[in-house]
Protein backbone atom coordinates (compact mmCIF):
# COMPACT_ATOMS: atom_id res chain seq x y z
CA UNK A 1 0.00 0.00 0.00
CA UNK A 2 1.30 3.48 -0.74
CA UNK A 3 0.05 6.70 -0.50
CA UNK A 4 -0.84 7.54 -4.27
CA UNK A 5 -3.60 10.35 -4.62
CA UNK A 6 -4.10 13.32 -2.63
CA UNK A 7 -7.88 14.60 -3.55
CA UNK A 8 -8.94 18.28 -3.92
CA UNK A 9 -12.57 19.99 -4.53
CA UNK A 10 -13.62 22.85 -6.28
CA UNK A 11 -16.57 24.43 -7.96
CA UNK A 12 -14.24 26.24 -10.59
CA UNK A 13 -12.25 23.74 -12.39
CA UNK A 14 -10.23 25.86 -14.46
CA UNK A 15 -9.00 28.08 -11.79
CA UNK A 16 -8.16 25.18 -9.52
CA UNK A 17 -6.24 23.78 -12.56
CA UNK A 18 -4.69 27.53 -13.16
CA UNK A 19 -3.56 27.62 -9.49
CA UNK A 20 -1.59 24.43 -9.95
CA UNK A 21 -0.19 25.07 -13.20
CA UNK A 22 0.94 28.69 -12.56
CA UNK A 23 1.56 29.13 -8.73
CA UNK A 24 2.96 25.63 -8.15
CA UNK A 25 4.27 24.24 -11.30
CA UNK A 26 2.72 21.24 -11.59
CA UNK A 27 1.24 19.79 -15.16
CA UNK A 28 -2.23 18.38 -15.76
CA UNK A 29 -1.28 14.77 -16.79
CA UNK A 30 -4.91 14.10 -17.86
CA UNK A 31 -8.51 13.00 -16.77
CA UNK A 32 -9.52 9.79 -15.31
CA UNK A 33 -13.35 8.70 -14.08
CA UNK A 34 -13.32 8.08 -10.21
CA UNK A 35 -17.15 8.80 -10.20
CA UNK A 36 -19.83 7.28 -12.15
CA UNK A 37 -20.40 10.43 -14.84
CA UNK A 38 -17.83 12.61 -13.76
CA UNK A 39 -14.55 12.67 -14.68
CA UNK A 40 -11.52 14.10 -12.36
CA UNK A 41 -8.28 16.31 -13.65
CA UNK A 42 -5.10 14.34 -12.81
CA UNK A 43 -2.13 16.57 -11.37
CA UNK A 44 1.46 15.85 -12.09
CA UNK A 45 3.33 17.22 -8.51
CA UNK A 46 7.60 17.21 -8.12
CA UNK A 47 6.91 13.63 -6.43
CA UNK A 48 6.82 10.94 -9.62
CA UNK A 49 4.28 8.63 -7.22
CA UNK A 50 2.25 10.87 -5.82
CA UNK A 51 -0.74 12.79 -7.84
CA UNK A 52 -3.61 15.37 -7.09
CA UNK A 53 -6.87 14.55 -8.15
CA UNK A 54 -9.34 17.65 -8.80
CA UNK A 55 -12.80 16.77 -8.34
CA UNK A 56 -15.48 19.02 -9.61
CA UNK A 57 -16.96 19.92 -5.43
CA UNK A 58 -19.50 17.53 -4.42
CA UNK A 59 -20.54 14.84 -1.55
CA UNK A 60 -18.75 11.96 -2.28
CA UNK A 61 -16.59 10.02 -0.74
CA UNK A 62 -13.95 11.20 -1.55
CA UNK A 63 -14.53 14.06 -0.26
CA UNK A 64 -14.75 11.90 3.19
CA UNK A 65 -11.54 10.18 2.04
CA UNK A 66 -9.17 13.02 0.83
CA UNK A 67 -6.24 10.59 1.13
CA UNK A 68 -6.07 8.11 -1.40
CA UNK A 69 -4.13 5.08 -0.41
CA UNK A 70 -3.31 2.57 -3.63
CA UNK A 71 -3.54 -1.31 -3.06
CA UNK A 72 -2.84 -3.86 -5.39
CA UNK A 73 -5.72 -6.50 -3.45
CA UNK A 74 -8.28 -4.17 -1.80
CA UNK A 75 -10.19 -7.00 -0.56
CA UNK A 76 -6.73 -8.51 0.97
CA UNK A 77 -5.64 -5.02 2.65
CA UNK A 78 -9.28 -4.06 4.11
CA UNK A 79 -9.68 -7.65 5.75
CA UNK A 80 -5.83 -7.16 7.20
CA UNK A 81 -6.85 -3.57 7.99
CA UNK A 82 -9.53 -4.23 10.03
CA UNK A 83 -7.78 -7.33 11.60
CA UNK A 84 -5.31 -4.96 12.65
CA UNK A 85 -8.46 -2.77 14.62
CA UNK A 86 -8.87 -0.16 11.35
CA UNK A 87 -12.89 0.61 11.46
CA UNK A 88 -13.80 1.21 7.50
CA UNK A 89 -16.90 3.49 7.31
CA UNK A 90 -17.75 1.09 4.63
CA UNK A 91 -17.45 -2.22 2.71
CA UNK A 92 -15.57 -2.60 -0.08
CA UNK A 93 -17.72 -1.26 -3.12
CA UNK A 94 -17.10 -0.72 -6.61
CA UNK A 95 -16.53 2.68 -8.54
CA UNK A 96 -15.69 3.20 -12.30
CA UNK A 97 -12.05 3.25 -11.30
CA UNK A 98 -12.05 0.07 -9.29
CA UNK A 99 -12.91 -1.51 -6.00
CA UNK A 100 -12.40 0.56 -2.82
CA UNK A 101 -13.59 1.42 1.11
CA UNK A 102 -12.80 4.21 3.28
CA UNK A 103 -11.53 4.26 6.79
CA UNK A 104 -10.29 6.68 9.54
CA UNK A 105 -7.37 7.18 12.35
CA UNK A 106 -8.01 7.76 15.42
CA UNK A 107 -8.02 11.65 15.47
CA UNK A 108 -10.77 11.10 12.73
CA UNK A 109 -8.43 11.76 9.85
CA UNK A 110 -10.11 10.07 6.50
CA UNK A 111 -8.70 8.17 3.90
CA UNK A 112 -9.46 5.95 0.98
CA UNK A 113 -8.33 1.88 0.43
CA UNK A 114 -8.53 2.11 -3.45
CA UNK A 115 -7.20 -0.89 -5.63
CA UNK A 116 -7.45 0.31 -9.88
CA UNK A 117 -8.55 -1.84 -12.19
CA UNK A 118 -7.79 -1.51 -15.45
CA UNK A 119 -10.99 -2.97 -17.12
CA UNK A 120 -9.76 -2.32 -20.52
CA UNK A 121 -6.71 -4.66 -20.71
CA UNK A 122 -8.55 -7.80 -19.38
CA UNK A 123 -8.06 -11.12 -21.40
CA UNK B 1 -0.40 -27.91 -7.97
CA UNK B 2 -3.77 -29.36 -7.40
CA UNK B 3 -6.40 -28.80 -4.57
CA UNK B 4 -9.89 -28.88 -3.07
CA UNK B 5 -10.74 -26.69 -0.53
CA UNK B 6 -13.74 -27.42 1.39
CA UNK B 7 -14.36 -24.56 3.84
CA UNK B 8 -16.60 -24.91 7.05
CA UNK B 9 -19.76 -23.54 5.45
CA UNK B 10 -19.54 -26.07 3.03
CA UNK B 11 -18.11 -23.61 -0.02
CA UNK B 12 -15.58 -26.01 -2.08
CA UNK B 13 -13.24 -24.49 -4.31
CA UNK B 14 -10.97 -26.59 -6.85
CA UNK B 15 -8.25 -25.70 -8.53
CA UNK B 16 -6.12 -28.30 -10.59
CA UNK B 17 -4.01 -28.48 -13.46
CA UNK B 18 -4.61 -31.80 -16.03
CA UNK B 19 -3.96 -33.28 -19.19
CA UNK B 20 -7.28 -35.23 -19.66
CA UNK B 21 -10.23 -35.16 -17.09
CA UNK B 22 -13.57 -37.24 -17.41
CA UNK B 23 -16.45 -36.90 -14.77
CA UNK B 24 -19.46 -37.19 -14.03
CA UNK B 25 -21.56 -35.29 -10.82
CA UNK B 26 -23.86 -33.14 -9.22
CA UNK B 27 -22.84 -30.34 -7.57
CA UNK B 28 -24.33 -27.28 -5.71
CA UNK B 29 -24.46 -24.02 -7.48
CA UNK B 30 -21.32 -23.78 -9.19
CA UNK B 31 -18.90 -21.30 -11.46
CA UNK B 32 -16.30 -22.97 -13.46
CA UNK B 33 -13.22 -21.12 -15.20
CA UNK B 34 -10.03 -21.96 -16.90
CA UNK B 35 -6.71 -19.90 -16.88
CA UNK B 36 -5.19 -22.16 -19.80
CA UNK B 37 -6.57 -24.37 -22.03
CA UNK B 38 -10.00 -25.42 -22.60
CA UNK B 39 -12.56 -27.53 -21.06
CA UNK B 40 -15.62 -28.96 -22.88
CA UNK B 41 -18.64 -29.49 -20.72
CA UNK B 42 -21.39 -31.89 -21.66
CA UNK B 43 -24.96 -31.51 -20.00
CA UNK B 44 -27.37 -33.29 -21.32
CA UNK B 45 -27.20 -32.68 -25.59
CA UNK B 46 -25.19 -29.53 -25.24
CA UNK B 47 -21.39 -29.02 -25.10
CA UNK B 48 -20.26 -25.98 -24.02
CA UNK B 49 -16.35 -25.02 -23.85
CA UNK B 50 -14.72 -22.48 -21.98
CA UNK B 51 -11.43 -20.87 -22.34
CA UNK B 52 -9.62 -18.21 -20.12
CA UNK B 53 -12.21 -15.23 -21.41
CA UNK B 54 -15.58 -17.36 -20.07
CA UNK B 55 -16.63 -18.86 -17.68
CA UNK B 56 -19.78 -21.13 -17.44
CA UNK B 57 -22.39 -21.35 -14.90
CA UNK B 58 -24.02 -25.05 -13.35
CA UNK B 59 -26.95 -24.80 -11.29
CA UNK B 60 -27.45 -27.03 -8.04
CA UNK B 61 -28.20 -30.60 -9.10
CA UNK B 62 -26.97 -30.45 -12.81
CA UNK B 63 -25.75 -33.47 -14.43
CA UNK B 64 -22.62 -32.82 -16.39
CA UNK B 65 -19.61 -34.27 -17.80
CA UNK B 66 -16.19 -32.47 -18.18
CA UNK B 67 -13.71 -33.13 -20.60
CA UNK B 68 -10.27 -31.88 -20.87
CA UNK B 69 -8.65 -32.49 -25.07
CA UNK B 70 -6.53 -29.79 -24.86
CA UNK B 71 -2.71 -29.60 -26.41
CA UNK B 72 -1.32 -27.50 -23.15
CA UNK B 73 -2.47 -28.26 -19.55
CA UNK B 74 -5.31 -27.20 -18.50
CA UNK B 75 -5.68 -25.03 -15.10
CA UNK B 76 -9.34 -25.33 -14.19
CA UNK B 77 -10.96 -23.54 -11.76
CA UNK B 78 -13.69 -23.88 -10.09
CA UNK B 79 -15.92 -22.56 -6.76
CA UNK B 80 -19.02 -24.26 -5.66
CA UNK B 81 -21.70 -22.25 -3.36
CA UNK B 82 -23.28 -23.69 -0.19
CA UNK B 83 -26.77 -23.13 -0.06
CA UNK B 84 -27.22 -21.52 2.83
CA UNK B 85 -23.92 -19.00 1.75
CA UNK B 86 -26.31 -18.30 -1.65
CA UNK B 87 -29.70 -17.65 -0.16
CA UNK B 88 -27.66 -15.18 2.69
CA UNK B 89 -26.04 -13.76 0.09
CA UNK B 90 -29.42 -12.92 -1.81
CA UNK B 91 -30.76 -11.66 1.06
CA UNK B 92 -28.67 -8.85 2.04
CA UNK B 93 -27.58 -7.98 -1.73
CA UNK B 94 -30.76 -7.63 -2.73
CA UNK B 95 -32.20 -5.65 0.22
CA UNK B 96 -29.60 -3.18 0.24
CA UNK B 97 -27.34 -2.55 -2.92
CA UNK B 98 -29.69 0.15 -4.47
CA UNK B 99 -27.31 0.08 -7.87
CA UNK B 100 -28.92 -3.43 -8.84
CA UNK B 101 -32.30 -2.68 -7.02
CA UNK B 102 -33.89 -2.19 -11.28
CA UNK B 103 -33.47 -5.97 -10.98
CA UNK B 104 -35.45 -6.40 -7.56
CA UNK B 105 -38.22 -4.26 -9.94
CA UNK B 106 -37.85 -6.46 -12.84
CA UNK B 107 -41.08 -8.80 -12.79
CA UNK B 108 -39.12 -11.96 -14.41
CA UNK B 109 -36.67 -11.85 -10.94
CA UNK B 110 -38.53 -14.41 -9.83
CA UNK B 111 -37.80 -17.03 -12.22
CA UNK B 112 -34.14 -16.93 -11.81
CA UNK B 113 -34.48 -16.72 -7.76
CA UNK B 114 -33.40 -20.04 -7.63
CA UNK B 115 -32.21 -20.84 -11.20
CA UNK B 116 -29.21 -19.33 -13.52
CA UNK B 117 -29.23 -19.62 -17.49
CA UNK B 118 -26.22 -22.74 -17.63
CA UNK B 119 -24.52 -20.98 -20.26
CA UNK B 120 -21.27 -19.38 -21.26
CA UNK B 121 -20.36 -15.64 -19.49
CA UNK B 122 -18.03 -13.10 -20.20
CA UNK B 123 -14.82 -13.70 -17.91
CA UNK B 124 -14.59 -9.94 -17.64
CA UNK B 125 -14.78 -7.01 -15.01
CA UNK B 126 -14.48 -7.57 -11.23
CA UNK B 127 -15.34 -11.06 -11.25
CA UNK B 128 -11.84 -11.07 -13.29
CA UNK B 129 -9.61 -9.70 -10.72
CA UNK B 130 -11.58 -11.14 -7.76
CA UNK B 131 -11.20 -14.62 -9.42
CA UNK B 132 -7.16 -13.84 -9.63
CA UNK B 133 -6.95 -12.48 -6.39
CA UNK B 134 -8.43 -15.74 -4.98
CA UNK B 135 -6.17 -18.27 -6.73
CA UNK B 136 -3.39 -16.07 -6.44
CA UNK B 137 -3.63 -16.40 -2.43
CA UNK B 138 -4.91 -19.77 -3.04
CA UNK B 139 -2.37 -21.02 -4.65
CA UNK B 140 0.16 -19.52 -2.16
CA UNK B 141 -1.35 -21.54 0.84
CA UNK B 142 -4.38 -18.89 1.87
CA UNK B 143 -6.08 -20.80 5.03
CA UNK B 144 -8.11 -17.70 6.34
CA UNK B 145 -11.77 -18.47 5.65
CA UNK B 146 -12.90 -15.51 6.78
CA UNK B 147 -10.86 -13.44 3.56
CA UNK B 148 -11.42 -16.27 1.40
CA UNK B 149 -15.20 -15.90 2.34
CA UNK B 150 -14.76 -12.19 1.39
CA UNK B 151 -13.73 -13.18 -1.93
CA UNK B 152 -16.63 -15.56 -2.37
CA UNK B 153 -18.75 -12.97 -1.59
CA UNK B 154 -17.79 -10.40 -4.18
CA UNK B 155 -17.39 -12.96 -6.78
CA UNK B 156 -21.35 -13.74 -6.24
CA UNK B 157 -21.38 -9.52 -6.24
CA UNK B 158 -19.24 -9.83 -9.56
CA UNK B 159 -21.49 -13.08 -11.19
CA UNK B 160 -24.82 -11.23 -10.57
CA UNK B 161 -23.84 -7.99 -12.32
CA UNK B 162 -22.49 -9.67 -15.13
CA UNK B 163 -25.83 -11.78 -15.23
CA UNK B 164 -27.69 -8.51 -15.36
CA UNK B 165 -25.73 -7.21 -18.06
CA UNK B 166 -25.63 -9.91 -20.29
CA UNK B 167 -29.48 -11.28 -19.35
CA UNK B 168 -31.73 -8.06 -18.13
CA UNK B 169 -29.63 -5.37 -19.63
CA UNK B 170 -29.52 -6.67 -23.03
CA UNK B 171 -33.03 -8.08 -22.96
CA UNK B 172 -33.79 -4.79 -23.07
CA UNK B 173 -32.55 -3.73 -26.25
CA UNK B 174 -35.00 -6.24 -28.28
CA UNK B 175 -38.00 -4.67 -29.64
CA UNK B 176 -40.52 -6.11 -28.58
CA UNK B 177 -43.51 -5.08 -26.55
CA UNK B 178 -43.42 -7.94 -24.19
CA UNK B 179 -40.83 -8.39 -21.59
CA UNK B 180 -41.18 -12.19 -21.25
CA UNK B 181 -40.77 -12.46 -24.94
CA UNK B 182 -37.81 -10.31 -24.43
CA UNK B 183 -36.06 -12.12 -21.77
CA UNK B 184 -36.86 -15.70 -23.39
CA UNK B 185 -35.48 -14.23 -27.11
CA UNK B 186 -32.46 -13.33 -24.91
CA UNK B 187 -32.14 -16.71 -23.40
CA UNK B 188 -32.26 -18.07 -26.62
CA UNK B 189 -30.13 -15.76 -28.26
CA UNK B 190 -27.57 -16.63 -25.51
CA UNK B 191 -27.80 -20.29 -26.98
CA UNK B 192 -26.56 -19.03 -30.04
CA UNK B 193 -23.91 -17.48 -28.42
CA UNK B 194 -22.44 -20.56 -26.16
CA UNK B 195 -22.89 -22.87 -29.61
CA UNK B 196 -20.32 -20.02 -31.23
CA UNK B 197 -17.91 -19.96 -28.01
CA UNK B 198 -17.85 -23.78 -28.43
CA UNK B 199 -17.95 -24.13 -32.19
CA UNK B 200 -15.82 -21.56 -32.94
CA UNK B 201 -13.27 -23.74 -35.22
CA UNK B 202 -16.03 -25.41 -37.23
CA UNK B 203 -17.87 -23.88 -40.15
CA UNK B 204 -20.74 -22.74 -38.36
CA UNK B 205 -23.94 -22.12 -40.75
CA UNK B 206 -26.50 -19.62 -40.18
CA UNK B 207 -28.95 -23.19 -40.45
CA UNK B 208 -27.35 -25.19 -37.96
CA UNK B 209 -27.12 -21.92 -35.71
CA UNK B 210 -30.58 -20.73 -35.65
CA UNK B 211 -31.70 -24.32 -35.31
CA UNK B 212 -29.62 -24.59 -31.75
CA UNK B 213 -30.99 -21.30 -30.45
CA UNK B 214 -34.79 -22.18 -32.00
CA UNK B 215 -34.82 -19.22 -33.92
CA UNK B 216 -35.47 -19.07 -37.79
CA UNK B 217 -32.66 -17.48 -39.38
CA UNK B 218 -34.33 -14.42 -40.29
CA UNK B 219 -35.13 -14.14 -36.38
CA UNK B 220 -32.15 -15.01 -35.39
CA UNK B 221 -30.05 -12.13 -36.90
CA UNK B 222 -32.49 -9.51 -36.57
CA UNK B 223 -32.64 -10.16 -32.84
CA UNK B 224 -28.87 -10.97 -32.33
CA UNK B 225 -27.79 -7.55 -33.59
CA UNK B 226 -30.58 -5.87 -31.80
CA UNK B 227 -29.10 -7.21 -28.55
CA UNK B 228 -25.30 -7.76 -29.08
CA UNK B 229 -25.08 -5.02 -31.64
CA UNK B 230 -22.84 -7.15 -34.02
CA UNK B 231 -23.86 -9.53 -36.26
CA UNK B 232 -23.39 -13.55 -35.52
CA UNK B 233 -20.43 -13.57 -37.81
CA UNK B 234 -18.78 -10.70 -36.33
CA UNK B 235 -19.04 -12.23 -32.68
CA UNK B 236 -17.61 -15.76 -34.28
CA UNK B 237 -14.53 -13.42 -35.90
CA UNK B 238 -14.30 -11.91 -32.22
CA UNK B 239 -13.85 -15.02 -30.69
CA UNK B 240 -11.44 -16.76 -33.34
CA UNK B 241 -9.30 -13.76 -32.90
CA UNK B 242 -8.76 -13.74 -29.47
CA UNK B 243 -8.24 -17.57 -29.49
CA UNK B 244 -5.58 -16.83 -31.94
CA UNK B 245 -3.98 -14.27 -30.58
CA UNK B 246 -3.84 -16.94 -26.99
CA UNK B 247 -2.63 -19.43 -29.29
CA UNK B 248 -0.04 -16.72 -30.03
CA UNK B 249 0.90 -15.73 -26.34
CA UNK B 250 1.02 -19.17 -25.29
CA UNK B 251 1.72 -21.76 -27.81
CA UNK B 252 4.71 -21.89 -30.08
CA UNK B 253 2.27 -23.12 -32.93
CA UNK B 254 3.05 -21.74 -36.74
CA UNK B 255 0.77 -19.07 -37.84
CA UNK B 256 -0.17 -20.37 -40.47
CA UNK B 257 -1.44 -23.29 -38.34
CA UNK B 258 -3.44 -21.35 -36.01
CA UNK B 259 -5.25 -20.03 -38.81
CA UNK B 260 -6.46 -23.35 -39.44
CA UNK B 261 -7.13 -23.93 -35.25
CA UNK B 262 -9.39 -21.03 -35.12
CA UNK B 263 -11.69 -21.46 -38.09
CA UNK B 264 -10.12 -19.03 -40.58
CA UNK B 265 -9.35 -19.94 -44.17
CA UNK B 266 -6.91 -17.86 -45.39
CA UNK B 267 -3.97 -16.30 -43.85
CA UNK B 268 -4.26 -13.09 -45.43
CA UNK B 269 -7.75 -12.16 -44.28
CA UNK B 270 -6.51 -13.64 -40.72
CA UNK B 271 -3.66 -11.21 -40.55
CA UNK B 272 -6.10 -8.11 -41.99
CA UNK B 273 -8.61 -8.58 -38.91
CA UNK B 274 -5.84 -9.93 -36.35
CA UNK B 275 -4.25 -5.95 -37.63
CA UNK B 276 -8.31 -4.37 -37.72
CA UNK B 277 -8.79 -5.35 -34.09
CA UNK B 278 -5.35 -5.63 -32.10
CA UNK B 279 -3.45 -2.80 -34.18
CA UNK B 280 -0.46 -5.14 -34.71
CA UNK B 281 -0.08 -7.79 -36.70
CA UNK B 282 0.47 -11.38 -35.39
CA UNK B 283 4.32 -12.09 -36.12
CA UNK B 284 4.56 -8.54 -33.80
CA UNK B 285 1.99 -9.80 -30.87
CA UNK B 286 4.28 -12.98 -30.58
CA UNK B 287 7.41 -11.47 -30.75
CA UNK B 288 6.36 -9.13 -27.69
CA UNK B 289 6.41 -12.10 -25.88
CA UNK B 290 9.41 -13.65 -26.71
CA UNK B 291 12.32 -13.25 -24.30
CA UNK B 292 15.98 -12.45 -25.82
CA UNK B 293 18.38 -14.20 -24.27
CA UNK B 294 21.81 -12.22 -24.46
Amino acid sequence: MKIKYLSVFTDDIEKQIAFFIENLGFEVLGKKSFLPGQESVLIKTNNPDLFIVVHMDSDSEFRRGPVIINSQDCLNDYHNLKMAGVIFHNEPHYLPIGLCAAFSDPSGNQYLLLEERSYTTQV
Amino acid sequence: MEYSRTLKNNNVIYSGTRNTYNQQTTSDFSIRFVFSGNERYNIGKRQLSIYNDSFLILNKGTHYTSTVESAIPVQSFGISFDDKFLQDFRNGWQFKDEALLSINKNPFINRYEHEFDETIYPFKGDLFFNVNHLKHHLDRGLQDELLINEYLHHCLINYFQIFNEEIFQKAQRLNFLSRSTKIEILRRLNLAKEYLYSNFNSNITLEELAEYACLSVTHLLRTFRQAFHQTPHQFLVQIRLQRAKDLLKNTDYPVNEIVNMVGFDCPSSFIRLFKGRFQTTPLKYRQGFSITIV
